[in-house]
């Protein structure tokens, strides 16, 4: 899901960076008013699990590769706020020295992977986990948001050759179906199974973990 | 050191080790959907991305390293570096917004 440079034209960047710059804000504001002693060395550790699943590809049926982000499970134990910081950082760390994201693109990567992904991800977990459990709904949470995001990259990879001709060849017709069935069949299953796990083995084993809005009231940042 | 903390660390560093297999599992693939160096388009000709930055290990790997062992230690390297700078750089960033409100708490 990470969008090299080449294919977003100049417009689609300069967009989802400035779309990017208050969110950004609001998420250092946010953060650093919420900030535990916990929570410090816990955004660090989450943005290296980020960069790390992200280091995982996965083979998709059609030949192409996916991964998951992290994004659902960084939400769910530090709230959408401080993921938006914590997968940030990764994929500026992705881009800068793995030429992994464009760094024209970075605007529209940390949209889709930082902001989408933490954002859908954490309300399908607050608004299912009373209804089906932590676990079921850490997966099925997790599975939504990623696709969503994919969407949201297919869109626009997309609409380039509508308003930028000479970057994305490909328009709309192939790219929604590309990236969904990358991500509903093999990164969504993934980050279902893998964020499932991990909020599993801390309802039993660190239940206050998963409960950190609990014992630190404003972290969630909402 | 919080025990948490230290299982997670112990985590990550065999995440690490496996991270290969990243790479290895989809040796035979191709790149993921519209992240392509060059696409050959329906009608013969070849589009190639503009590219404005060359990244230092592009691909995750060291330039040169194209069999299956050399990649694998060169996609190690790059997942200790990568690890390394995220957490020094969210550290930082955190350190700096704590800044931030102890300024503004004045």
């Amino acid at each position: 899901m990470h969008i090299p440079d080449g294919y977003l034209g100049p417009l689609t960047c300069a967009v989802m960076f400035l779309v990017m710059v208050p969110i950004w804000y609001f998420a250092l504001k946010n953060t650093s008013k919420r900030l535990g002693p916990k929570e410090v060395p816990m955004i660090a550790v989450l943005s290296a699990v980020s960069f790390l699943v992200m280091m995982f590809n996965w083979p998709v049926p059609d030949g192409t590769t996916a991964h998951m982000v992290g994004g659902t499970l960084f939400a769910i134990i530090l709230g959408p706020w401080a993921s938006v910081i914590g997968i940030t950082v990764a994929l500026v760390i992705q881009a800068f020295f793995f030429g992994d994201g464009g760094v024209t693109a970075l605007g529209a990567n940390c949209f889709n992977m930082a902001f989408v992904i933490p954002f859908v991800g954490y309300f399908i977990y607050k608004a299912l986990k009373e209804r089906i459990g932590k676990v079921a709904s850490a997966g099925v949470a997790a599975y939504i948001a990623i696709n969503i995001a994919a969407v949201v990259a297919a869109i626009e990879f997309g609409v380039q050759p509508y308003i930028a001709p000479g970057y994305c060849p490909y328009g709309l017709n192939l790219s929604i179906p590309a990236m969904a069935f990358a991500h509903l069949t093999t990164a969504g299953p993934v980050a279902a199974v893998v964020t499932a796990v991990v909020v599993g083995y801390l309802e039993r084993s660190r239940p206050d973990l998963l409960a950190l809005k609990e014992t630190s009231p404003n972290i969630r940042g909402e | 050191m919080e025990p948490w903390l230290k299982r997670t660390l112990v985590a990550l560093a065999v995440f690490i080790v496996l991270s290969p297999l990243g790479i290895l599992f989809t040796w035979d693939y191709g790149d993921a959907w519209g992240e392509w160096g060059e696409v050959k388009l329906p009608n013969g000709k070849v589009w190639t991305p503009k590219s404005y930055f060359n990244a230092p290990l592009p691909d995750y790997n060291v330039e040169g390293w194209e069999d299956k062992l050399m990649a694998s230690i060169g996609y190690w390297i790059s997942a200790v570096i990568g690890v390394a700078a995220t957490m020094l750089m969210s550290l930082g960033v955190v350190k700096t917004i704590e800044l931030w409100r102890s300024e503004e708490g004045k």
